[in-house]
């Protein structure tokens, strides 16, 4: 460093220097300018009488030594304690580590759901591995207990499992051999192929499996001993007949059972041949049972039990009896439940003897002997249930159980066809009840009977009747006619089916049988017909109450009838009179004619209807309504001059109302949106003034800033 | 930063009331000074201390890392006595700034109104070197992590802020050695 650097730069070293924070180098070459230079040593003392200066100043100033706790306790006073639950719950979502593993445990479920969703099974390797710890865990459950006899016989038994895992893990296929449990039922007729194959490896294995056993039960060890010489004594055997049932049954506890569907020709001869295969295979039949249908064919079940060994071969020949429209065959494994009750039993065995010992011993009291009584009881119970579930299992697995279901051909042909016949049948009629009344007369004399009648009268007064009849097939037509002729026929219309008895489908030689026809009547009263015709005319005229009575009267000799009549007289004087009549038609048009003599017809319009199905063109009925009327006086009462002028001032008044209201309605439609325009800016306009305002504040802050700093 | 004192901020940060605390009892001091380098008035430099640490205990989470917190702390101290300068712009400070002290006292008591009318007319930031370096006798290297300055950057300041001050003072102190 320079003197002459020092020299033009003296300020930052004397600062330097008076703090004592120049380096060793930095002093010595500060030290030696100083030396040399009068000017920079001058300095050097007023910094230091200056420091010492502003030393003493800011001493006062300095805050004292409370400063700290003063401090501290007005924070602990401030700042908010919060609970310690929720300040741990605060601190975990704010570490890094949580967020991620909140983000990560989000996102499993996804997975998870998604999974679920889509029904998707985990790989296969998950699968396996939950198959060992279920293996495991049978083997954990079953140490706890005495010795279990599934131990002894699963080391005994040619597993086929075993073998399938020979290549895995020594510890893995020891497990599953101890436990027996995991390895897949032996299959009848199908030789474990790997245990001729493999022999060597599966002795070795099955030893290994018998150490693993003798560990787990080491109390039972002497008996375990015997036992364990039996797995080499298996292997020696030669294979090839041991994956049958009965080399099975040894071990595993298997039922089996079977259902086949057969078609024969004769189900007594099918029968006999079944007992006959029973007996070759050492089995009998159980039950059996037939039942014979309206077509003559007999349908049956027959049960039997077999040996199972020889239960493929007694289905192989059941086929020679007929068509195989069905065969099921099931084998289901009890040998775990068969194990558990047999533990059990012993157990509960070992309970009973005990509460004998008590009872004998005498020494309690008598509640405590009471008490004692009754467990013995209830532990009894048990044994005798669980020695039944044992016996019924046993008798289940001995022999197998095939369900032979035989029809015979044919079996779905028609016995019989039987033709039913129903008709419906609406009438109109003038006297409603009168006409339920002859109805049910004519059915009394017949072969017909009356399933049900009812007669309804509803609010109006109408009377609407209802008549069922079922009518022998050989009476029904002419019935049915005479029924018709009393009312008018609204509609009919009749049915026939035929009802296959005893099956389906179409058979050449079946009978045909005709049931009783059923009938079915509606009876309602004619008015409710609505017309075949409708005509409508205006007659005007002075006289309207004499015309009117000169049409009644016209109308009575045409047998028509009326059905409405009114009159009104007007404030004016007008005179209408409306009259409906209704006559059939054979007498319309003399009618129509008539009116012609009665005064100016005008206006006449006709409305035809016509209707599907046979109407009795004469009788249907038309409708007429004339509106018989006299000219009314046209100019009102007020007239003039003035009258005109104030309806005209009145009119105007009214207009400029009109107008008002709809003013009125226009302002409350667009006020609201006007108020809120308004808003709108103002907000608008206040926001920009105020940003302005903290623009101009800043700028002068920094301004003076500036000047400051200058 | 050394581990302990990492751990310290994490910790405060984290919600650790003990650990906070500490830190007021380390850095309240360096704190002042800043706050007084800005204000130049006792009580105001503590009230802004003092505020400055609850409102930094309450929004502590807006700090992630344990290192930025006592840069942090200091970023609210000077907006807090900021603030409090600008609250108080109406008073007007000019007339007092600006007249040098034109009696000569007499002894070196005397002369502190006028040291600290010198130092009025520092830059804030100069006032705040100084400030540290006298009130705690700082040494340079920790005065420039605080206020973020290199070791020449620190040296120019004190130099610049100590030059102006000598010239002001020049007659007081001329009187004084006499």
């Amino acid at each position: 460093m320079s003197t002459l650097t020092i020299h033009d730069d003296i300020e930052p070293w004397l600062a330097a220097s008076v703090h004592e924070q120049l380096s060793v180098e930095e002093r010595a070459a500060f030290e030696a300018h100083l030396a040399s230079c009068s000017s920079c040593r001058a300095l050097h003392q007023e910094q230091t009488a200056m420091s010492k200066l502003i030393e003493n100043t800011l001493a006062d100033e300095r805050p004292d030594f409370d400063f700290e706790q003063r401090v501290v306790s007005r924070f602990r006073n401030t700042a908010p304690q919060k609970s310690a639950f929720a300040s741990l719950l605060a601190n975990l979502l704010r570490t890094r580590a949580t967020q991620l593993t909140a983000v990560a445990a989000v996102l499993l479920a996804l997975v998870q759901i998604g999974r679920l969703v889509t029904d998707e099974r985990p790989p296969a390797i998950y699968r396996q591995r939950e198959a060992l710890m279920t293996a495991e865990l049978g083997k954990d459950e079953q140490r706890g207990q005495e010795p279990s006899p599934i131990l002894r016989k699963a080391t005994a038994a040619p597993n086929a499992g075993a073998n399938a895992r020979a290549q895995d893990k020594t510890t893995r296929a020891q497990s599953f051999a101890a436990t027996g449990l995991a390895a897949p039922p032996p299959v009848s007729g199908k030789p474990a192929p790997q245990s001729a194959a493999l022999p060597q490896q599966r002795e070795a294995k099955l030893k290994s499996a018998a150490e693993s056993v003798d560990v787990a039960n080491a109390p039972a060890e002497a008996t375990e001993a015997v036992e364990g010489s039996e797995p080499t004594d298996t292997t020696a055997m030669p294979d090839g007949s041991t994956g049958t049932g009965t080399a099975g049954g040894a071990s595993r506890k298997l039922v089996r059972n079977a259902q086949v569907e057969l078609e024969i020709v004769s189900f007594d001869d099918a029968v006999q041949k079944i007992t006959a295969f029973a007996a070759e295979g050492r089995g009998y039949i159980a039950t059996s049972s037939s039942d014979k249908q309206a077509n003559g064919k007999l349908r049956g079940e027959v049960v039997v039990k077999v040996l199972p060994e020889k239960l493929d071969e007694f289905l192989l020949k059941l086929r020679v009896l007929g068509e195989l429209k069905n065969q099921t065959l099931g084998t289901e494994d009890v040998s775990k439940q068969y194990f558990d009750t047999d533990s059990r039993l012993k157990n509960a065995r070992v309970m009973e003897q005990r509460l004998i010992d008590i009872l004998k011993t005498k020494s309690s009291k008598v509640a405590d002997l009471l008490e004692v009584e009754k467990e013995l009881g209830r532990v009894r119970a048990q044994i005798e249930e669980m020695q039944g579930a044992l016996k019924y299992m046993d008798a289940q697995v001995q022999f197998a159980t095939v369900t032979i279901t035989l029809a015979e051909k044919d079996m779905n042909v028609p016995a019989a066809f039987l033709l039913k016949r129903t008709a419906q049948l609406a009438l109109f009629s003038n006297d409603v009840e009168k006409t339920f009344a002859e109805a049910k007369a004519v059915v009394d004399g017949t072969k017909a009977q009356i399933s049900s009648s009812t007669l309804d009268r509803d609010s109006s007064g109408e009377a609407t009747a209802r008549l069922v009849l079922l009518i022998a097939p050989e009476d029904a037509d002419a019935l049915i006619d005479r029924i018709k002729g009393m009312g008018r026929v609204q509609n009919y219309n009749e049915q026939t089916d035929r009802v296959a008895q005893g099956g389906s489908g179409m058979s050449e030689n079946a009978n045909v049988e005709r049931d009783k026809v059923q009938l079915s009547i509606t009876i309602s009263r004619n008015e409710q017909e609505p017309a075949l015709q409708t005509t409508s005319l205006r007659i005007a005229t002075t006289a309207v109450t004499d015309k009117l009575a000169r049409l009644k009267e016209n109308a009575a000799n045409s047998g028509a009838e009326i059905r409405s009549s009114s009159f009104m007289r007007n404030p004016d004087g007008q005179e209408i009179a409306d009259i409906t009549l209704r006559v059939a038609m054979k007498n319309y048009g003399a009618l129509m004619r008539s009116f012609e003599q009665v005064g100016k017809v005008k206006d006449v319009s006709v409305q035809r209807q016509d209707r599907r199905g046979s109407i009795n063109e004469e009788t249907a009925p038309a409708d007429i309504t004339i509106q018989v009327y006299s000219e009314g006086r046209i100019v009102g009462d007020e007239t003039g001059l003035f009258a005109t002028i104030r309806r005209t001032l009145a009119q105007g008044a009214t207009a400029l109302m009109w107008s008002l209201r709809m003013i009125g309605v226009a302002l409350a439609f667009l006020a609201p949106w006007a108020l809120a325009l308004a808003a709108i800016v103002w907000v608008l306009r206040r926001v920009s003034r105020r940003r302005a305002a903290v623009k101009d504040l800043k700028e002068q802050q920094e301004h003076e800033q500036r000047r400051e700093e200058d | 930063m050394d581990p302990s004192e990492r751990e310290l901020y994490r910790a405060a940060i984290h919600g650790d009331r003990d650990a906070f605390e500490m830190i007021i009892r380390s850095s309240s001091r360096t704190l002042f000074a800043i706050a007084y380098g800005i204000l130049q008035s006792r009580e105001e430099a503590e009230d802004v201390v003092q505020d400055a640490f609850i409102k930094a205990w309450k929004s502590r989470w807006r700090v992630r890392e344990p290192e930025k917190f006592p840069g942090w702390l200091a970023t609210i101290v000077r907006n807090r006595a900021r603030d409090l300068i600008r609250g108080r712009r109406t008073v007007p400070l000019g007339d007092a700034l600006d007249t040098t002290p034109a009696t000569t006292p007499d002894s070196a008591d005397d002369l502190s109104g006028d040291v600290r009318a010198a130092l009025a007319t520092l830059p804030e930031t100069q006032r705040t070197a100084i400030a540290l370096r006298y009130f705690d006798g700082m040494d340079y290297a920790t005065i420039e992590r605080t206020l973020g300055l290199t070791n020449g950057e620190l040296r120019g300041l004190l130099g610049r802020g100590l030059q102006v001050m000598r010239r002001r003072l020049q007659p007081a102190l001329a009187a004084l050695n006499q």
